[in-house]
């Protein structure tokens, strides 16, 4: 992009930083980084886990809500839940993950989760 | 698929192929097919050397990289919908182009006033690199670009320590929105 330089200041070098920083963007976008291929493989399983979590969860409020549940079912799925909750935030601890790291992209159609 | 490359005045010259023009609302959408699956670093450069090629000769909104619709009429709608939107922004870059500024260790408040005067607007960005001052992209008149770009280095004479890059013309990335 040598062309588009207009003015070039004494020293052009200071101002290269901007390149890592695009091919890093990059290479998360696409998760090419080979070092990082693993992490962003668990990124991505722990992702799509999360998402039918929360749909289940979903699911279950409905059916708790419609009424159709007895006291010790809605009990027992409060507890499973509670579980499943914890047990993805060791996971996500294992892989080094926040919780905002699970979530797709999806453009212009927003985000997954 | 097809890819939104840039949006346009309804009556310009048609684009060369594999590009074509829809037509809504008294602007004109160029769309491409989709090229490059990948997203890299070429991938944006080949977008930005076609949004440039259509620059060369009118005036353009140039659209973001990935800007994907399934069919061309989904893309005529929704050129159509925001068409006031976008023909104001038409209106405002018409004739100009984006000059984009960086500098360290300068004197931040007389460079950008010295630029924004040759300027017909300016957006300040927010510093990225250490030591960086300002990060700034400027509207300027296509033939102001060469009094511009003096101003850059008149700038840079007078603060020997500091050092400002100046790079463009750029299709007006920053002024599509107001």
């Amino acid at each position: 992009m040598s062309d588009k330089i207009l003015h070039r200041p004494p020293d052009l070098d200071l101002f290269a930083t901007d390149q890592p920083r695009l091919e890093d963007a990059l290479s998360r976008r696409i998760g090419a980084d080979p070092e990082n291929v693993e992490r962003g493989l668990a990124q991505l399983v722990l992702t799509i886990v999360e998402l039918l979590r929360q749909l289940m969860e979903r699911q279950a409020l409905r059916r708790i809500d419609a009424g159709g549940l007895s006291d010790a079912q809605v009990e027992r799925l409060g507890t499973t839940f509670m579980e499943l909750d914890r047990r993805m935030e060791e996971l996500r601890g294992e892989f080094g993950l926040e919780p905002e790291d699970l979530n797709i992209d999806l453009g212009p159609l927003g985000r997954l989760l | 698929v097809i890819e939104l490359f840039a949006i346009t005045r309804a009556q310009e010259p048609p684009p060369p192929p594999p590009l074509r023009v829809l037509v809504a609302g008294g602007l004109g959408a160029v769309v491409g097919p989709v090229e490059d699956e990948e997203v890299t670093a070429d991938a944006l450069w080949h977008h930005e050397q076609i949004v440039e090629a259509l620059m060369a000769d009118r005036d353009v909104l140039p659209a973001r990289y990935g800007t994907r619709f399934e069919h061309d009429e989904d893309a005529a709608q929704a050129v159509a919908a925001r068409r006031a939107t976008l023909s104001a922004a038409l209106d405002r870059v018409h004739g100009a182009v984006e000059l984009s500024v960086r500098a360290v260790k300068a004197e931040p408040l007389t460079t950008h006033s010295a630029l924004v005067a040759l300027a017909r607007d300016a957006k300040q960005l927010e510093p990225q690199a250490p030591d960086e001052i300002l990060r700034a992209a400027y509207l300027v008149d296509r033939d102001a670009v060469g009094a511009f770009t003096a101003r850059v280095a008149d700038l840079q004479a007078a603060q020997p320590d500091a050092q400002i890059l100046c790079t463009g013309p750029w299709p007006p990335y920053s002024f599509t929105e107001q």
